[in-house]
């Protein structure tokens, strides 16, 4: 009970702070909402397109490069945007339609389409296929309706249109794609990344950045204070824990919320995702009192404990996934909690798993809170008893 | 001048000797840029390992085969033949390759009776894009095919008699197709994580001691130094200039070693070295006038940090100093572009990306414009300051 009345003061003391709330409710919205828009457009091959002439030829290949399934594509007046947007990666080529292809291509002349790729081929290379089986099926209706023109007596454009419909209706070698397996390694992209991977990322960082808020209370002698009432050490350690407790357990249902709500983020399975919940507000409440107990200033713990959440989101596959990355990376990575709890996101997430296939991951993430809450608990009750 | 060289040392000593400025002005940059050279050391191009089952054996589908294995695609694909559709199935869902194409049993003698039939490409949930560049590469083989049986159809259709079908398509696969795409180099170098994030996050890092000067200033006002300064024959101006001065070279020793090191060490490629002097000093001009700024919005040291933490933040969220904004929506970037930090991005990406020394020219005058908007907007509210 006591540990309880001192958890709701310390609470309401920390909850005061405006600054606090920016940071458990405003910035993680702005992150999910700004990692979500960039991922979701990340699977996608992203080409530049300078369109030359309005003819009806070009205006065809860039309406049928546009209209590419493998392809987002985005115009560019002049040669020189397009190029400023490959520089910028934002785009992997540029596809330079030729003022002369109409002229050309009505008089039998081949024609070369220049794709521009940046320094390294490799980068572009998906995109140059992509843009060369457009640029070809375009060529091969074109070749039909030169043929077709030389061997009757109906006009280019008449045969074009034959040509394009005939295409369309019943391509002649239909290429078809399977996806054999539903199981991903990946969480799904957008919100439905940017949501799990962000509550990991936050509810740390917050926690950490939260010690400042203990050792303040350290400076300002309130568990001298309070150790003078008839209040044990254990019962302030409690307090202190159960504080944590309660404001990482927000700040990820809070962001729960906010994903499903406002984002449409789906949590998988509701069981395993509040045990996965619960336990990952565990690890923040152990780091976060570690961190009131291992700074000596507030000053350290507000600077450094962003920095080092930073550096283990990293590491733990919040700001990536870890499967791009090198194996050896990837063995490191998991030396964080943060990538266990991503790889138990994924199964939920990706793979429609259960509780009982993230038991192994839950173990280990609770092998972590007791490993961090054991070390604050004895420093913060060792220095409540010196004190 | 020597009052405000005084002051600035005394500053700079203060907050030297303040571990978390170390970590965070010079340590977690360096450590996180590094992080990022290591993660995407050897992830900068797209590569596919692929399988190709030939369930006919016919003359197109073991030159779909051979297409596959032009030395052009080398970079693109590594192909391995795979003897089932079932091994085939079993090596994509397992990861061990990212695509199979899969040559139906009569594919070749139905293209030679002008039919078709498909090439499947079987595909993971995990490999979305070398799904697409697989099914592209089937396409552009199937393209001169296509323009075969096309050229016929058309004619056909145009009045060709139906009996000379034959004599067209063998007329017709003599012919090439029209249109083709050619490479060309167009100058640039792709941006990688390292030149990218190495100075994001020497610009984030950076703006942490915004909150620093902000508060140092509230701290000493508490302590009473200010007043005793103030006590002193110097000037208000020099006390200000002095206080700037700590606040520039700090940002520029921070951002500058940064610069320096992932450079030497992570081969972070920053641009040429007088032009990211110029971007560093109008940093940490910018740094000076958004510290200004603070100091005069806020009232007590908790809302300087407050105010220094949303403005850090904010400003580092649109600016692409966490996420790399290439891949954004077009309204994100132009955000972007609101935030000196965000042109500073724009310019080291170009520098990086191989543009001239005058693509930073004008992110240059827009980060001055902010630094001296900022501190003009100080300088207007700097009543609020001297009257409390």
């Amino acid at each position: 009970m006591t540990a309880l009345a001192l958890a709701a003061a310390e609470l309401k003391r920390v909850t005061r702070d405006r600054t606090f709330l920016f940071f458990i409710v405003l910035l993680p919205i702005l992150v999910i909402l700004l990692v979500g828009v960039t991922t979701a457009s990340s699977t996608s091959i992203r080409v530049g397109l300078v369109p030359g002439q309005s003819a009806s030829l070009a205006t065809q290949l860039v309406e049928n490069i546009e209209g590419d399934a493998a392809l987002t594509t985005q115009r560019y007046a002049t040669r020189a945007d397009g190029v400023d947007a490959l520089r910028r990666g934002e785009v992997t080529a540029v596809v330079l339609v030729p003022l002369t292809l109409d002229a050309d291509l009505r008089s039998g002349r081949t024609v070369k389409v220049p794709v521009l790729v940046s320094g390294s081929l490799e980068t572009s290379q998906a995109a140059v296929t992509a843009v060369s089986s457009v640029v070809a099926r375009h060529g091969a209706a074109v070749q039909a309706a030169l043929f077709a023109t030389t061997h009757s007596a109906r006009s280019f454009d008449a045969n074009l249109a034959t040509t394009t419909t005939l295409q369309r209706q019943t391509p002649v070698v239909p290429v078809r794609t399977e996806v054999v397996n539903s199981q991903s390694n990946f969480l799904p992209l957008g919100y439905n990344y940017s949501a799990p991977t962000m509550l990991i990322l936050f509810v740390f960082i917050n926690a950490v950045a939260g010690g400042a808020a203990m050792i303040q209370t350290r400076r300002y002698g309130i568990f001298a204070r309070a150790l003078a009432a008839p209040i044990r050490p254990r019962d302030l350690v409690l307090g202190e824990a159960l504080c944590y407790l309660a404001l990482t357990l927000g700040q990820a249902l809070l962001i729960v919320v906010v994903g499903a709500v406002m984002f449409g983020v789906s949590w998988g399975n509701p069981l395993a995702a509040a045990a996965l919940i619960g336990m990952w507000a565990m690890v923040g409440t152990g780091a976060g009192m570690a961190s009131g107990t291992l700074f000596r200033t507030p000053e350290q713990a507000s600077a450094i404990g962003p920095a080092v959440g930073i550096a283990f989101g990293m590491l733990g596959g919040c700001m990536w996934p870890l499967e791009i990355v090198p194996q050896s990376v990837r063995l490191i990575g998991h030396a964080t909690p943060h990538a266990w709890a991503v790889d138990a996101w994924v199964t939920l997430l990706s793979r429609g798993g259960g509780l009982a296939d993230i038991a192994g991951y839950l173990a280990i993430l609770a092998a972590y809170a007791l490993v961090l809450l054991g070390i604050a608990s004895l420093r913060l009750r060792r220095s409540l008893v010196t004190a | 001048m020597s009052a405000i060289l005084a002051i600035a040392r005394k500053d700079l000593r203060q907050r030297l000797r303040d571990r978390s400025a170390i970590v965070l002005g010079f340590i977690a940059p360096m450590a996180v840029a590094g992080l990022i050279s290591v993660a995407f050391g050897s992830t900068g191009s797209f590569h596919a390992n692929v399988a190709v089952v030939d369930l006919d054996r016919g003359g197109v589908a073991t030159a779909f085969t051979s297409f596959l294995h032009r030395p052009e695609l080398a970079d693109l694909l590594t192909v391995t033949s795979v003897a089932g559709e079932a091994d085939a199935r079993s090596k994509v869902a397992k990861g061990d390759v990212s695509a199979a194409f899969v040559i139906p049993k009569g594919f070749s003698a139905a293209i030679d009776s002008g039919q078709g039939r498909p090439i499947t490409v079987l595909a993971s949930v995990d490999s979305s894009v070398a799904a697409q560049v697989s099914r592209s590469l089937a396409q552009s083989f199937t393209a001169q095919i296509e323009a075969v049986q096309l050229s016929v159809q058309t004619a056909v259709r145009a009045g060709a008699p139906h009996s000379s079908a034959a004599a067209l398509a063998a007329e017709a696969a003599a012919a090439q197709l029209p249109e083709q795409t050619a490479t060309l180099p167009s100058g640039t170098r792709a941006p990688t994580g390292t030149s990218y994030y190495a100075p994001a996050m020497g610009i984030f890092f950076m703006f942490f001691a915004i909150g620093f000067g902000a508060r140092g200033f509230f701290l000493e006002r508490t302590g009473g130094t200010l007043e005793r300064l103030a006590a002193a024959p110097i000037g208000p101006g020099a006390i200000l200039a002095g206080k700037s001065l700590a606040t520039f070279v700090y940002g520029v020793a921070s951002l500058g070693t940064v610069a320096l090191v992932t450079s030497l060490v992570f081969k972070a490629d920053w641009g040429p070295p007088l032009v990211v002097a110029a971007l560093v000093v109008a940093l940490a001009l910018t740094l000076v006038g958004l510290t200004a700024l603070v100091i005069t919005a806020a009232r007590t040291e908790r809302q300087s940090e407050a105010f220094a933490s949303m403005l850090t933040f904010g400003l580092v969220l649109l600016g692409g100093n966490f996420v790399f904004l290439g891949g954004a929506p077009q309204l994100v970037r132009t955000l972007a572009l609101f935030t000196p930090n965000g042109w500073a991005l724009r310019a080291f990406t170009d520098l990086a990306g191989g543009a001239d020394w005058t693509a930073a020219m004008t992110p240059l005058m827009a980060i001055l414009a902010f630094a001296f908007g900022t501190g003009a907007v100080a300088f207007a509210l700097r009543r609020r300051v001297v009257g409390r």
